[in-house]
């Protein structure tokens, strides 16, 4: 395989890929396919595909004006693949954006319903109008194919009429969206981290998106010689690296002067985002600069790549940067920190390789290029032999063909069948299971911490009709505006009683107070009462609280800590009644709070009795 | 111009207003997934309460009297109503989502995990409350302590410094008055405990307000996209003139070169023929 025939079997396998992992995107939504949250709604999408795709096609307008304006025709060989670039790009850009919109089918709207209060509204009109421009800059390449048709002449002589009016506009819009994308983050002077806020972003983004106009038509057009075993052109490729220096200077004195005009300076040593824009300003500025200006390297042409390329990583890393990674609230949230996610990145290269593709057909079939490249693997030379161990399929330009849908379609298979849809649903979703009430039937309570015990029968208690709450959850009665947590200082600290702050936190149960709290009697007396609404509560959730046939068959300790006091002075209460009415407790007026000291023997007793009838696997001891 | 004073001394932090919001503007139980933010709110929470330390502060849309949301929606699907309240309809909404990147409190929330998602947020109920349904918010309505009121703005202002004077526990000041344009959602505070969440800017950074070249705090967030939203006519029209003027420009200076040339030439062949004859 030739070099060209490689790269485009790489991007057919990458399109192949994001294509199944595309759909995945439209079927379950946006949050379990990217790393988007509600911290950092914009992301990959936005910043790479759009204000990249955007910045990445300023060459279009860049080359046009060097071009057809300032009139120096030795730019020509480039201009028509760098318009070219430009509309693909633009493409690129609605396509990518259609995947980032929640509500793509909505994109017109914005024709519609008028905001022109918003920067948005203004670049989404300067691009579709833009977009238009472009076709009809590049529409002669593809009418002057059929000079023999009257109608794609006659259109094709008008539009060259007007060429000069056609790319004045497509300057003025270029000039306006490019600026306008630095626009959109004015409205964030609270979020975007001051390194990059500055008042003059739209002007720093015009300037950056000129830069990379220029060295990424020097990549894109060493690329295609490289691919096509193409002559590079040595005057254009100067320019161009000249160019590049003086704006990359301009570029620079306007970063930095900026940053130490606002007293930014101060934070370019410090954390996260200092990282961040060293990494940024080496890729843009120092790498490039030096290579550029450097003699003897600067006449190589791997060397030429290397600069070019390192600038238009470092100026699309500046889009990300400011298009959502270097906010305050994404660096300070370290737990949330955004990076892209697989899908994300694979879409977008997807939407890459596409247009990259479609760039190849434009320059094998298209006079983008003064003349076409000729490939000679296209070329059958020699009839084909037979052989028994090699399948013929035709002409090359048809093997081709076969192979690339060949990758295609395997691409796309494997990647389909080896998404799984409940793992992509399911993501981010913790196992919140609703909790065993952890009691069992039989609860064996060490009181007073002597080592002896009583127990506790859940079933009994419930047919009493004593609440859960009245255990597992007090009060403070008769207090209105007390916060709970004065008293119960261990409500929101784990509890093996009752897990409080679970029940009634977001991210747990997400009930309030008063789910289970009567708020309008707790301000009264009746708060004992008042939690008697609990018990059903508890059931709803807890359908298991009563364990029939559990089997729980080891000994485990479950202490009751934070709750343990407040459960014996609720022993007391209850029992107090029974105080009353009993003639022999009445006499012996037993400490309560102490049950144990009297019911020692109920210790012994009961746990031998349910080992013995092996009904520990019901009970959770207590030693 | 109605509006909700939140007084975080009261709170107790029984969370009924997000249960109640829940229930009036039906709202689903949700899942906590990963996309949320620790701040408590999701699509389908629209209030949530933070605690700091024995405080507990509520959270909400502000329903900024000059939203940020409402002015770089490109499509206008936010706005603010009459009586204050900033509200979403979600048959324009493209889902860019600008208006979360925008809101200078972090308030708008996305449907993540819908194949058609929407924008969520605080509407002060007011769709209930244009129908006549309740008079007032849900949360207002059922909160046990009244830490949080609904009223006019006005009227709340002059409650808000009532209580500040009558009691020094309070902060003196009324978060929400001035910052950000000022908003309907109003809160006070105990000298203790400094609202910080407020903005992510005094929150996150730590820095005195005005430094970098931040805009001042009291700047509303639309002011800041004003002075390039409006040199756009004259960005516009300047480029193509200075664009139409280099053409001319050239193109003369082309001229002029190919006339001198062609002179040249013709004075050449003209010595030529001389020459040869
Ligand atoms: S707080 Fe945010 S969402 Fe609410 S009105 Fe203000 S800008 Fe809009
Ligand atoms: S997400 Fe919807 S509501 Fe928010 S700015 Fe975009 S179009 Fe407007
Ligand atoms: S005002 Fe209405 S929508 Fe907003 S938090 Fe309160 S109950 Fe919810």
């Amino acid at each position: 395989m030739d070099r060209i025939s490689k790269a485009k079997s790489v991007l057919w396998i990458i399109l192949g890929i994001a294509g199944a992992v595309g759909i995945t995107r439209f079927i379950f939504g946006l949050g379990v396919t990217t790393n988007l949250t509600d911290n950092t709604p914009w992301g990959f999408w936005i910043g790479f595909d759009v204000m990249g795709g955007v910045a990445l096609a300023a060459g279009g307008f860049v080359i046009a004006a060097i071009n057809y304006i300032f009139g120096n025709e030795r730019m020509h060989p480039i201009s028509r693949a760098a318009i070219l670039t430009a509309f693909l790009g633009y493409i690129a850009v609605a396509v990518g954006l259609l995947f980032d919109l929640g509500l793509p089918w909505n994109i017109w709207h914005m024709m519609v319903f008028w905001n022109p209060h918003s920067p948005l509204f203004e670049v989404g009109w300067c691009v579709m109008l833009y977009l238009s421009i472009l076709f009809l800059e590049f529409a002669p390449v593809i009418l002057e194919k059929w000079p023999e048709r009257k109608l794609l002449a006659k259109i094709h002589a008008m539009l060259e009429k007007v060429k000069i009016p056609i790319v004045i506009v497509g300057i003025m819009l270029s000039t306006l969206h490019q600026s306008s994308l630095g626009s959109l983050f004015l409205a964030m002077p609270f979020k975007l981290h001051p390194i990059w806020y500055t008042p003059i972003l739209p002007v720093i983004f015009f300037v950056s998106a000129i830069c990379l106009g220029l060295t990424m038509v020097m990549v894109e057009g060493l690329a295609t010689s490289y691919l096509y075993k193409k002559e590079e052109h040595p005057y254009v490729l100067n320019t161009l690296r000249k160019s590049a220096i003086v704006m990359l200077l301009i570029y620079a004195a306007l970063r930095f002067g900026d940053i130490f005009y606002r007293g930014a300076d101060k934070l370019l040593f410090t954390g996260t985002a200092s990282i961040l824009f060293w990494l940024e300003i080496s890729f843009t500025l120092i790498i490039p600069l030096i290579i550029f200006s450097t003699k003897g390297i600067n006449k190589k042409v791997s060397w030429m790549f290397v600069g070019a390329f390192s600038g238009v990583f470092g100026i699309v890393m500046n889009r990300l940067n400011v298009g959502g990674i270097a906010h305050v609230n994404n660096i300070a949230e370290s737990a949330t920190f955004y990076l892209p996610s697989f899908t994300e990145i694979t879409i977008s290269a997807g939407v890459v390789s596409g247009a990259v593709l479609i760039f190849f057909y434009f320059i094998e079939n298209f006079n983008v290029w003064e003349e076409k490249p000729v490939d000679g693997t296209l070329e059958v030379k020699s009839i084909p032999k037979f052989s028994s161990n090699k399948v013929y399929l035709g002409s090359t330009k048809v093997t081709n063909r076969i192979k690339f849908s060949f990758f295609f379609v395997i691409a796309f298979g494997v990647t389909f069948a080896s998404i799984s849809g409940s793992t992509i649903e399911n993501k981010g979703i913790e196992e919140v299971k609703v909790t065993k009430a952890r009691g069992g039937d039989t609860l064996i309570i060490d009181g007073n911490r002597d080592g002896f015990a009583v127990t506790f029968k859940h079933e009994f208690h419930k047919s009493k009709n004593i609440e859960c709450g009245s255990c597992h959850h007090m009060n403070k009665p008769g207090d209105k505006s007390t916060g709970c947590y004065e008293c119960h200082s261990g409500m929101y600290s784990e509890g093996d009683g009752f897990k409080h702050d679970w029940h009634s936190s977001s991210a747990g149960a997400g009930q309030s107070c008063f789910k289970c709290h009567d708020q309008n009697v707790s301000k009264g007396k009746g708060f004992i009462k008042s939690i008697k609404k609990a018990k059903d509560l508890c059931l709803e959730c807890h359908e298991d609280m009563f364990v029939k046939n559990s089997n729980i068959d080891k000994y485990e300790t479950f202490k009751t800590a934070s709750y343990a006091d407040a459960m014996h002075g609720l022993c007391v209460n209850c029992h107090e009644e029974t105080l009353k009415t009993d003639s022999t407790l009445k006499r012996l007026k037993p400490n309560l709070a102490n049950c144990s000291n009297c019911h020692k023997d109920d210790y012994e007793l009961k746990v031998k009795q349910m080992r013995g009838k092996k009904l520990m696997n019901k009970s959770v001891i207590l030693p | 111009m109605k509006a909700i004073l939140t007084d975080v001394t009261k709170c107790i932090g029984c969370a009924a207003c997000v249960t109640a919001c829940k229930e009036t503007n039906n709202l689903d139980k949700g899942k906590p997934r990963e996309w949320q933010k620790s701040d408590g709110l999701s699509s389908d929470n629209w209030t949530s309460v933070l605690r700091k330390n024995d405080t507990y502060i509520r959270k909400q849309c502000r329903h900024c009297l000059e939203p940020a949301c409402e002015s770089v929606c490109p499509v206008g699907a936010l706005h603010r109503t009459e009586s204050g309240a900033v509200v979403y309809d979600e048959d324009k909404c493209l889902g860019c989502r600008y208006c979360m990147m925008a809101c200078p409190y972090g308030i708008p929330r996305y449907e993540w995990d819908s194949p058609v998602p929407y924008i969520r947020k605080c509407i002060m109920c007011h769709d209930n409350i244009a129908a006549g349904i309740i008079d007032q918010p849900a949360c207002t309505n059922i909160c046990p302590t009244q830490a949080t009121i609904y009223g006019n703005r006005d009227d709340l202002i002059k409650e808000a410094k009532r209580r500040i004077k009558s009691d020094p526990k309070y902060l003196d000041h009324i978060y929400g008055e001035t910052e950000v344009g000022g908003t309907n959602v109003i809160y006070i505070t105990s000298k203790d405990e400094k609202l910080d969440f407020l903005t992510y800017y005094t929150n996150r950074l730590g820095d005195p307000e005005k430094k970098y070249g931040y805009p001042d705090i009291t700047q509303s967030i639309p002011e800041t996209t004003k002075i390039a939203m409006k040199s756009v006519p004259p960005a516009f029209l300047g480029m193509g003139a200075i664009m139409t003027g280099a053409y001319w420009i050239v193109q003369r200076r082309m001229k002029i070169e190919k006339a001198n040339k062609d002179a040249n030439k013709v004075n050449n062949d003209k010595n030529n023929e001389v020459g040869n004859g």
